[in-house]
C-alpha cells in the first residue's frame, strides 16, 4: 500500500514536471525567443492546426510513413523471429550462426544509407528496407538470447518427465523466450523508427524529409516543430502498440525494463 | 581446437567467403551493374587513392572530433544527471520513466531542429549525438547507483564508512561495471549518430563523403568509404569488448 | 564476568507513524544486560525483531524510545566501529575487492593506521584457515570458504563486541556445525562479546551461554533459557541428553509463535494489527 501511493505521487509530480517544462518552453518562447528559431508550443499547436492539417500533401507523406513503418516492422517480426529461432534451436547452430548475426550487427548501418537508396530508389520501397534492416538485429537477438537462458534444472526437470527433443523446444525453450521475444519486440519498434526516419530525412526530395527542410531552411520553426511533434506522437503510438500487446499477451510475465541495451544480458 | 568448434568457425568463415565469391562473381559477369556494385578491385584501387589523399584525412579528423566532444559532453551530463537523480528514491520515481520514455522516441526526429539551432556545420552534429547519447549514459547510471544493494551499504556504514569512503569504495565500484555498459552503448550510439547526421545534411566529414560520392555516382569510392568506416567500427568494437572483459574479470 | 557490556532499556521500535494502519510495532519495551565476554542467542520466529534489536544495538537503526548502551557509551543510531563489529551473511563481502582487499577496506573504514592492515587480516585469516586464499575474489570461493573469511573480517577489526546477523542462514547443515565450533573455540580464546540472531534451535543451544527467546508482533522477551556448558564446546556436547532436553524447550516455547506467524502469514485478515 505504501508503495502504491508513493508511485501514485511520483506520477502526478512527473506530470507536474513536465506541464512546467512547457509552460517554461512557452515563456520563452513568446517572450525572450528568436522567433526564426524557436516557437512556443501554443504557436506549435496554431501552425499544426493551420499549416499542417490543412496540407494534403503533408497529411499524405505522414500516412505513408506510417505505412512504411507498418511494412518494415512487419518483415522485421517475420523475418527476425524465423531467423532466431533458426539461430537458436541448438547449441551449434547457434555457435555457427550467431557471431555471424552479431557481425552484422556492428556495421553502422547509417554508413549504407546512401547505398540503400542508390540500390532502391527516392520511393518507399528505401525506407521500407532500411526500417527493416534496423528493425530485425534487436528481435534475431533476443530471441537466441531468450532460448539460450532456459535454465539448466527445467531442461533436466523435462527430461526426467520423459519429453522428446521437440517436446521439449515447444514446452520449454520457446515460453521460456517469450518475455525475451517481447523485448526484442519492442527494441526492434524503437530501430525500425530510427531506420524509417533517417531514411526520410536523408531523402530531402519528398515525403516528409521534403517539408522539414523546407521549413528548416526558410525558419519557418513552428511548422517545423508541429510536423516532427507528429512524428513523434506517431512513434509514441507505435510504441504503445507494442507495449499493449505484450501486456495482453504475456499475462504475470515480468517484462524486463530494460530499453537501453539491445540484448537482454 | 575440438571438433564442433572447428564446424563453427569453417560455417563463419565461408559465410564471409561466399559472399566475397558472390560480390566478385557478380561483377565480373556483369550480372548486375557495376554503378551499384563497382568489381572489389575497382574499390581496392578507390581506397588506395582515397588514403593518398589529404581530404580523406581531413574528414577522418572531423568526423572524430566531433564524435569525440560529442561523446565526452554526453558522458560528463549523463553521469551526473544519473548519479544526482539516484539521491532520492522519489527522484528516481518521477525522472527515469521520462528519460527512458523519450529514449523510444528516435531522436534522430529532432534532428532538423539542431541543423536550425545550430546551423549546417559540426556544431549542429555535436549537438545531436551528445543528446542521443546522453540517453544511455544516464539511464545506465541511475540504473547503476540505484540498483546498489542494500546490505553492502550497511555493512560499510557498520565499518564505521565515512561518505565519501562509501561513495568512493561501495557505490563508485559497485556500479562500475553498469556504468561501463552505459559508456559502451553511448559510444556507438553517438558514433553512429554523428555519421548520420553527417550523411543526411552538413559540409564535411565521413558521413558527408559517403553521401557526396552516392550523389556522383561515383560507386567505387563510395564503397571505399563504406569499407573504411565498416572496419573502424568493427575494430573499436573489438577493442572495447577487449577492455570490458579485462576489467570485468581483473 | 559480572561486568555489563550491553545494556538496553526498555526500547522499543516502531515503523511507521503510531496509529497509522500500517505501522508495526516491531519491539515491544526491550530490556537485556550482555554480560562481558557472554555469548548471547536472539532466538524467535521470523519477524519477531530480533534482527532489528541487532541493529539498534549496532546503532544502524535509532530506536523509537528507550536507550540502549555500549561499554558505558549512550548508542543512538549512528555505529560504533572501534566497539562493535557486525559479521552479516556471507554475501556482504564486496565482489569488487579480492579477500585481502575486503580486509583491508573494513579496516580502512574503522581508521586504522594502514601499515597493521595486512599483519592483522593475514593473522584474522590464519586463524580460520584461510590465508591460502587472499588474493581470490568472493566470486570464487565456496559459500562456505566465503563465510570463513566474513567471519574473520568481523575479527580482524578488533572490537570487543560482535553482532552477528544470521551469519550461517545460507549454509548447509554441515557447514554451520565446523563453523559454529570454530566460533566456540574463537570466544574462547579472544573474550569477545558476541550477541547472535538466529533462528536454529540447534545453532542457538550449541553457541549460548543464553538464549533469549523472543515473541512476534510485537517484538518481546518470552524467556531467558542459561545453557550452563563451557567454551570452547565440543561437537560431544551435541549428543548429550541436555542437549536436546534445552533444544526441546526452546522449541516448545516457540512453537506457538510460529504457528500464530504462519497463520498470519496465511491469511492476513484474521490476525489483526
Amino acid at each position: 500500500m505504501m508503495s502504491s501511493s508513493r508511485s501514485s505521487l511520483a506520477f502526478w509530480l512527473r506530470l507536474v514536471l513536465v506541464a512546467f517544462i512547457f509552460a517554461a518552453l512557452e515563456i520563452y518562447g513568446r517572450f525572450y525567443a528568436d522567433p526564426a528559431f524557436m516557437s512556443p508550443p501554443s504557436g506549435i499547436f496554431r501552425a499544426f492546426v493551420e499549416r499542417i492539417l490543412p496540407e494534403p500533401k503533408i497529411i499524405e507523406a505522414l500516412f505513408l510513413c506510417v505505412l512504411q513503418i507498418a511494412a518494415a516492422y512487419g518483415l522485421s517480426i517475420l523475418f527476425g523471429t524465423l531467423t532466431g529461432l533458426l539461430v537458436g534451436a541448438t547449441s551449434f547452430s547457434r555457435s555457427a550462426f550467431f557471431p555471424i548475426v552479431l557481425l552484422l550487427f556492428a556495421i553502422p548501418q547509417v554508413s549504407l544509407l546512401p547505398l540503400v537508396i542508390l540500390f532502391f530508389g527516392l520511393g518507399p520501397a528505401a525506407k521500407i528496407a532500411f526500417g527493416f534492416s534496423h528493425g530485425v538485429f534487436p528481435i534475431i537477438m533476443n530471441v537466441v538470447a531468450g532460448m539460450r537462458d532456459v535454465k539448466e534444472l527445467h531442461l533436466r526437470a523435462a527430461r526426467s518427465m520423459g519429453a522428446s527433443r521437440s517436446e521439449t523446444i515447444r514446452h520449454v525453450i520457446l515460453p521460456h523466450a517469450v518475455p525475451s521475444l517481447f523485448t526484442g519486440l519492442r527494441l526492434g519498434m524503437t530501430m525500425t523508427l530510427l531506420g524509417v526516419i533517417l531514411a526520410e530525412l536523408y531523402v530531402s526530395t519528398g515525403g516528409v524529409g521534403y517539408y522539414t527542410r523546407l521549413f528548416a531552411e526558410n525558419y519557418n520553426p513552428a511548422p517545423l516543430f508541429a510536423l516532427i511533434g507528429c512524428l513523434a506522437v506517431i512513434a509514441i503510438l507505435f510504441n504503445e502498440l507494442v507495449r499493449l500487446a505484450e501486456k495482453r499477451l504475456t499475462p504475470g510475465l515480468r517484462r524486463s525494463a530494460a530499453l537501453t541495451n539491445l540484448v537482454k544480458e | 581446437m575440438d571438433r564442433s568448434n572447428f564446424a563453427t568457425r569453417s560455417i563463419q568463415i565461408s559465410f564471409l567467403a561466399v559472399l566475397a565469391g558472390a560480390w566478385w562473381l557478380a561483377t565480373e559477369t556483369g550480372s548486375i551493374s557495376r554503378l551499384f556494385l563497382p568489381q572489389p578491385r575497382a574499390v581496392y584501387a578507390a581506397a588506395e587513392r582515397l588514403v593518398q589523399t589529404a581530404a580523406f584525412w581531413s574528414a577522418v579528423s572531423v568526423t572524430l572530433m566531433t564524435i569525440a566532444k560529442a561523446f565526452l559532453i554526453a558522458m560528463i551530463a549523463g553521469i551526473i544527471v544519473g548519479y544526482l537523480v539516484t539521491r532520492t528514491r522519489l527522484a528516481t520515481q518521477v525522472i527515469e520513466p521520462i528519460i527512458s520514455g523519450l529514449f523510444t522516441i528516435p531522436i534522430t526526429l529532432f534532428f532538423p531542429m539542431f541543423i536550425l539551432f545550430f546551423g549546417i556545420g559540426t556544431g549542429s552534429k555535436v549537438a545531436y549525438g551528445a543528446t542521443y547519447a546522453f540517453f544511455p549514459i544516464a539511464l545506465n547510471t541511475i540504473a547503476a547507483f540505484s540498483n546498489m544493494d542494500e546490505r553492502y551499504l550497511r555493512a560499510a556504514r557498520s565499518m564505521g564508512a565515512g561518505r565519501w569512503q562509501t561513495f568512493r569504495h561501495i557505490l563508485l565500484p559497485g556500479a562500475l561495471p553498469v556504468l561501463m555498459t552505459g559508456m559502451r552503448i553511448g559510444f556507438f550510439i553517438c558514433f553512429a549518430s554523428v555519421l548520420g547526421g553527417e550523411t543526411i545534411s552538413s559540409v564535411a566529414g565521413v558521413g558527408r563523403n559517403i553521401a557526396h560520392a552516392a550523389e556522383l555516382m561515383e560507386s567505387a569510392r563510395m564503397y571505399a568509404w563504406i569499407v573504411f568506416v565498416i572496419c573502424t567500427s568493427v575494430t573499436l568494437n573489438l577493442i572495447v569488448y577487449a577492455f570490458e572483459n579485462r576489467i570485468r574479470n581483473r | 564476568m559480572s561486568e555489563s557490556a550491553i545494556s538496553i532499556r526498555n526500547v522499543s521500535q516502531r515503523y511507521g507513524d503510531a496509529g497509522a494502519p500500517d505501522s508495526v510495532l516491531a519491539l515491544d519495551d526491550i530490556s537485556l544486560e550482555v554480560r562481558k565476554g557472554e555469548f548471547v542467542c536472539l532466538l524467535g520466529p521470523s519477524g519477531c525483531g530480533k534482527s532489528t534489536l541487532l541493529n539498534v544495538i549496532g546503532g544502524l537503526f535509532k530506536p523509537t524510545s528507550g536507550m540502549c548502551h555500549v561499554a558505558g557509551r549512550l548508542v543512538d543510531g549512528s555505529p560504533h566501529p572501534d566497539k562493535i563489529a557486525f559479521v552479516f551473511q556471507e554475501s556482504t563481502l564486496f565482489p569488487w575487492y579480492s579477500i585481502i582487499e575486503n580486509f583491508r577496506i573494513a579496516l580502512k573504514f574503522q581508521g586504522i593506521p594502514q601499515s597493521e592492515w595486512d599483519d592483522r587480516a593475514m593473522q584474522a585469516l590464519k586463524a580460520v584457515g584461510m590465508s591460502s586464499f587472499a588474493s581470490h575474489y568472493p566470486d570464487q570461493l565456496s559459500v562456505g570458504m566465503r563465510q570463513r573469511v566474513n567471519m574473520a573480517r568481523g575479527i580482524c577489526v578488533e572490537t570487543d563486541i560482535l553482532l552477528m546477523d544470521e551469519p550461517f542462514a545460507a549454509l548447509d547443515e554441515q557447514t554451520r556445525m565446523v563453523l559454529g565450533e570454530d566460533l566456540s573455540q574463537l570466544l574462547a580464546a579472544t573474550g569477545k562479546t558476541i550477541v547472535f540472531v538466529t533462528h536454529s534451535l540447534a545453532e542457538a543451544v550449541f553457541l549460548s551461554d543464553r538464549i533469549v527467546v523472543m515473541s512476534a508482533r510485537p517484538g518481546k522477551i518470552k524467556t531467558i533459557i542459561d545453557v550452563n556448558e563451557a567454551h570452547p564446546r565440543s561437537p560431544d556436547f551435541m549428543l548429550e541428553p541436555r542437549f536436546s532436553e534445552l533444544r526441546n524447550e526452546c522449541y516448545a516455547l516457540l512453537r506457538d509463535e510460529i504457528r500464530s506467524t504462519m497463520a498470519a502469514q496465511r491469511d492476513p485478515q484474521s490476525a489483526g494489527a
